[in-house]
């Protein structure tokens, strides 16, 4: 009994004794009618605990609420509403500091949408060059040292649009902060058009070992990872460990593809009993616009490999 | 019982009546069980008195061919003659068929002009050890059997794809030589031809016009497969004579669908693609005793290729050997096997890949000599997930890589799936376990590079998985923070807390590592190679242990009196170091013949010597391309050294491409040049060679 309260005594003399001052300051003599407008909250915290060397006492930073501040503001144009795989689209941003206060650091960010990427080096920036930039193929972020008030930065850069960009939403936002501000944004939203790909088609296909001949993959029959596929037009497409792959963005019309049996030492192509049509080194397939055509290749393992 | 395939390539026109049977009879075998069939079978001791193969025929003597059908009840005693039917007995209900031979002395050939019937008689004996003057006796290592008499092979210019087809429980094929099968390109390649194909209802070589409907050819019941099927004292791939076969087979034995097959007691030899290769269904396969050796040299290079279904499987004191890939490779099975006692040596002559390489989980590698590999010794894959792999008591020695390499970071790269990807780092999250073999059991770490010796005794401290058990190794050569593990020096098990301390008493000098597993997860990768040092903490260096020759051979007769060795006069010797080829051809021109004839020679009088074929080629045409021309060129050469009696273990294939060419100029006389394969000669023994760029084959366009 004696133990635990010793312990007890010993625990109270760590324990933090969290001493809150709330204080309340009054800045001028304005009416309260008008006081309620340019009434400033100034709030910060005190912790102080008996240590092992005596009370400490720790201060937390000033938050000032009620201080009017006039928030960033921030426009995103493009120079087209609308675009197709292959355009190129000149994004502007232009970010004013409407308030009295300095905004610095400044920060300005933008996510791209699915399947648009940066033309690289075509960031340009007026009247004040970033003291740093991060540049991926999908996301920019430039940082400028100051942002003094009732000035602004215009940001223009260029983007790709890939055929990638058909599967995404087009939508993108732009966003702007400093400390002392709150973040804002400007989102814009690019119409995408599938233009020239509209009329592609996708290629799916595996590539594994048939042991029943007849040229489907059924349970037991497992992937070849890493094979080649050649088709016609010199894509070149690796299969993945499962032994599958896809190709998208295909041209319509009449399509060949090949296996590359120098990437998979071991084995070729197997005879398929059921079907003569696909005894065959390769596959046709009659791509109609939008449509999914399938190569499978069937393989077994192989000897005399100086034959062929 | 008509439930073979007849198969259209080669057959007779006579045969007109037969193939009618066949193709009628299918509809009534599908429903037939195969218990049925064993009781309804009669069985007969039958005795072979004919190498002759053909239409079955009323004759005077008997041949395989007639025997086969006989005990598959195809053919009844009343059909032959009476020269034969004295030599067809019948034997009491309830026992299987019996085939023996008594063939005319010097003409133990048996050439076949077309398939042999499917074997559906349950408990047939093949027996070749019945022929006079087999030597039982001969043998002195179970897995070198004693020469066969009888031989089965193809008549010449002819194609067969398969020696035997056994499709029924309990068939024994005993004491044959079994060699020359193959089939030619089509289209797309043929079913896989091999010396002995098992399966139920082997599907036809391909989709030829003649080949019956496949209805029959069903895969999914296991109760169809032929049960315990037995293949002894068998050369494979070889003639009685060791001779390099005219035509080499395409593979060895093909367990397509069977289950409990025994392999034991063969010669497994010079095939094209693997020695033992598993298709759909091989569980419970027993491979024991059998020497594997030059097997995979232009096809499937592992000698042994498990996959499908292998559970309760082994593979238990093989010697696995020159070989042109991976001494074992199970690709995606599943089920389990158990790999023990082998000898797994010289292999990877073509390709760089490990020794072992294993998918799947709880694998047993246990007490195999895996050595002489350019590659790792073992590799358990990252994908697909794969655990629990036990890997212990083996020894190692001369690998070009890690002893026990587990893939790591899901890496599915074409050198991980041959060769590894190498040390791992020690696991730093849990999610290490999913994308790494036998889920990332960490490699045991020692706390210092060395260890002082104290008196007497060593004590070896480090850090493993917790509660894991850790097997000291010795380790033999210098210089690598991870040399082969060469000898188990003891075990002892890591605390809770994953710390480990060992006392032995090791000379200074010494170098040891270690390897963790654990019953879960499997065995880990070697721990980076301490040394025990003298209590002053130098490091002696320790004499060198002598260089094994390369050799793959059975062991030698005891050896006669002991003539006193001649000393070694210096040698002087002049042998060229190239050859030459055509533009875009990989064949030999006798030119080149006769300049690979003096190398052959030089090779075989010197058995020390080992060599690496470089092949290269002109700069033109892709990389890719000429990559595989060089190594077509390599490959042309060997094969012609190995015709002239040279042991594969002792060459290598590296072929370079367009990466290396003679000289920079563009001439038609600098790409003859380039087009060669160059014999880089290893382990001199002090042996003064002069070697000779000579031009005496080069062969301008």
């Amino acid at each position: 009994m004696r133990r635990i309260q010793r312990q007890l005594c010993r625990g109270l003399l760590f324990l933090l004794t969290l001493v809150l001052t709330y204080g309340l300051g009054q800045f001028g003599a304005s009416p309260p009618a008008a006081q309620a407008q340019s009434r400033i909250f100034i709030n910060q915290a005190v912790a102080q605990f008996d240590g092992p060397t005596g009370p400490v006492t720790t201060a937390s930073n000033e938050t000032r609420v009620g201080e009017n501040i006039v928030p960033l503001q921030i426009v995103k144009t493009a120079d087209r509403a609308a675009a197709e795989p292959g355009d190129v689209v000149v994004y502007r941003l232009l970010i004013t500091n409407p308030s009295s206060r300095v905004a610095t650091p400044l920060t300005v960010t933008d996510q791209l949408p699915r399947g648009l990427r940066y033309v690289p080096n075509s960031v340009q920036t007026t009247p004040l060059q970033p003291t740093q930039q991060v540049l991926t193929d999908s996301s920019l972020t430039l940082t400028f040292a100051a942002l003094d008030p009732g000035a602004s930065i215009s940001v223009a850069y260029a983007v790709l649009v890939t055929p990638e960009a058909v599967q995404g939403d087009g939508r993108n936002v732009a966003q702007a902060a400093a400390p002392g501000f709150a973040p804002v944004t400007a989102p814009f939203q690019l119409t995408i058009r599938p233009g020239i790909v509209s009329d592609c088609g996708t290629i799916v296909g595996r590539v594994f070992v048939d042991r029943n001949f007849d040229g489907q993959q059924q349970p037991g029959e497992p992937g070849v990872p890493n094979a080649v596929i050649f088709m016609d037009d010199g894509n070149r497409i690796l299969t993945d460990p499962d032994g599958l792959f896809s190709l998208v963005n295909v041209l319509p019309g009449y399509r060949v593809g090949t296996l590359d049996l120098y990437s998979l030492p071991g084995y070729t192509l197997a005879p398929n009993l059921y079907r003569i049509e696909e005894n065959s080194v390769s596959r046709f397939v009659r791509l109609s616009p939008g449509a999914l055509g399938r190569m499978n290749f069937a393989v077994t393992p192989t000897f005399g490999e100086e034959q062929s | 019982m008509n439930q073979q395939w007849w198969i259209g390539c080669g057959a007779l026109p006579l045969w007109g009546t037969s193939l009618t049977i066949a193709l009628v009879a299918p509809g009534l075998v599908g429903v037939m069980a195969p218990a049925l069939g064993q009781s309804a079978l009669p069985a007969y001791s039958l005795v072979v008195t004919s190498p002759l193969d053909g239409p079955v025929a009323d004759d005077e003597v008997l041949t395989l061919r007639e025997a086969l059908e006989l005990a598959n009840g195809t053919l009844t005693p009343e059909d032959l003659s009476a020269a034969e039917q004295a030599l067809v007995e019948a034997l009491p209900a309830g026992q299987g068929s019996q085939i023996s031979f008594a063939l005319p002395e010097d003409q133990a050939v048996i050439a076949l002009v077309d398939l042999l019937p499917e074997i559906v008689a349950p408990e047939l004996v093949i027996d070749g050890t019945t022929q006079a003057g087999y030597d039982a006796d001969a043998g002195l290592d179970p897995r070198f059997p004693p020469a066969p008499v009888v031989s089965l092979t193809v008549a010449e210019g002819i194609e067969v794809a398969r020696g035997l087809t056994i499709a029924a429980d309990g068939v024994t094929v005993r004491g044959l030589s079994v060699y020359g099968f193959r089939t030619s390109d089509r289209a797309t390649q043929t079913t896989p031809p091999s010396d002995i194909f098992v399966s139920a209802l082997a599907p036809p070589v391909d989709a030829s016009p003649l080949s019956p409907v496949l209805e029959l050819f069903r895969l999914e019941t296991p109760e169809a497969a032929p049960r315990g099927v037995v293949i002894e004292q068998n050369w494979l791939g070889l003639p009685p004579d060791e001779a390099f076969p005219a035509v080499p087979s395409a593979f060895g034995v093909t367990v397509f669908n069977a289950v409990e097959t025994t392999i034991r007691n063969n010669r497994i030899q010079n095939h094209d693609g693997s020695a033992i290769i598993t298709g759909f269904r091989a569980d419970g396969l027993q491979v024991s005793e059998n020497a594997i050796i030059g097997n995979g040299l232009s096809g499937m290079p592992d000698a042994i290729r498990l996959e499908g279904t292998i559970d309760r499987s082994a593979i238990t004191n093989n010697l696995i050997c020159a070989n042109d890939g991976s001494g074992i490779y199970i690709y995606r099975p599943e089920g389990a096997t158990q790999i023990s006692g082998n000898a797994i040596q010289y292999n990877g002559r073509r390709f760089e890949r490990a020794a072992v390489y294993l998918m799947g989980s709880d694998h047993q590698v246990n007490d195999n000599f895996i050595g002489y590999q350019p590659g790792p010794g073992v590799v358990v894959t990252a994908y697909p997930e794969s655990r629990g792999n036990q890997i212990r008591g083996n020894r190692y020695a001369e690998l070009d890589g890690l002893a026990i390499d587990l893939n790591t970071q899901g890496n599915i790269g074409v050198q991980d799936f041959q060769k590894g990807d190498g040390p791992n780092p020690p696991r730093n999250s849990h999610h290490r376990r999913r994308e790494t073999g036998n889920a990332a059991i960490d490699a045991p770490q020692f706390d210092s590079y060395t260890f002082a010796t104290g008196p007497g005794q060593v004590t070896l401290t480090g850090t493993a998985d917790p509660n894991s058990e850790v097997d000291l190794y010795r380790v033999d050569g210098a210089g690598f923070p991870y040399s082969p593990l060469s000898e188990r020096l003891g075990t002892v098990t890591a605390s809770p807390e994953g710390s480990f301390s060992a006392s032995l008493s090791l000379p200074p000098g010494t170098r040891v590592s270690a390897i963790a597993s654990d019953p879960e997860w499997g065995t880990s990768e070697p721990a980076a190679v301490a040394a025990v040092a003298t209590a002053d903490g130098a490091v002696p260096e320790l004499p060198a242990t002598p260089i094994e020759l390369p050799s793959c051979a059975p062991p030698a007769p005891p050896p006669e009196p002991e003539v006193p060795p001649t000393p070694l006069e210096p040698l002087r010797l002049e042998i060229p170091r190239n050859i030459h080829f055509a533009l875009d051809r990989s064949n030999i021109s006798s030119e080149s013949a006769a300049v690979l004839d003096q190398i052959a020679a030089s090779l075989l009088e010197f058995p020390f010597l080992t060599v690496e074929l470089h092949g290269h080629t002109d700069p033109r045409a892709s990389a890719a391309y000429n990559l595989a021309l060089s190594e077509r060129r390599a490959l042309a050469a060997r094969d012609y050294l190995i015709r002239q009696g040279v042991p594969q273990e002792r060459m290598r294939i590296v072929p370079f491409g367009l990466t290396q060419r003679r000289s920079d100029e563009s001439s038609r006389l600098a790409y003859a040049r380039d087009r060669r394969v160059e014999f880089v000669f290893t382990d001199l023994r002090g042996l003064e060679i002069i070697f000779i760029d000579q031009e005496a084959d080069l062969q301008l366009e």
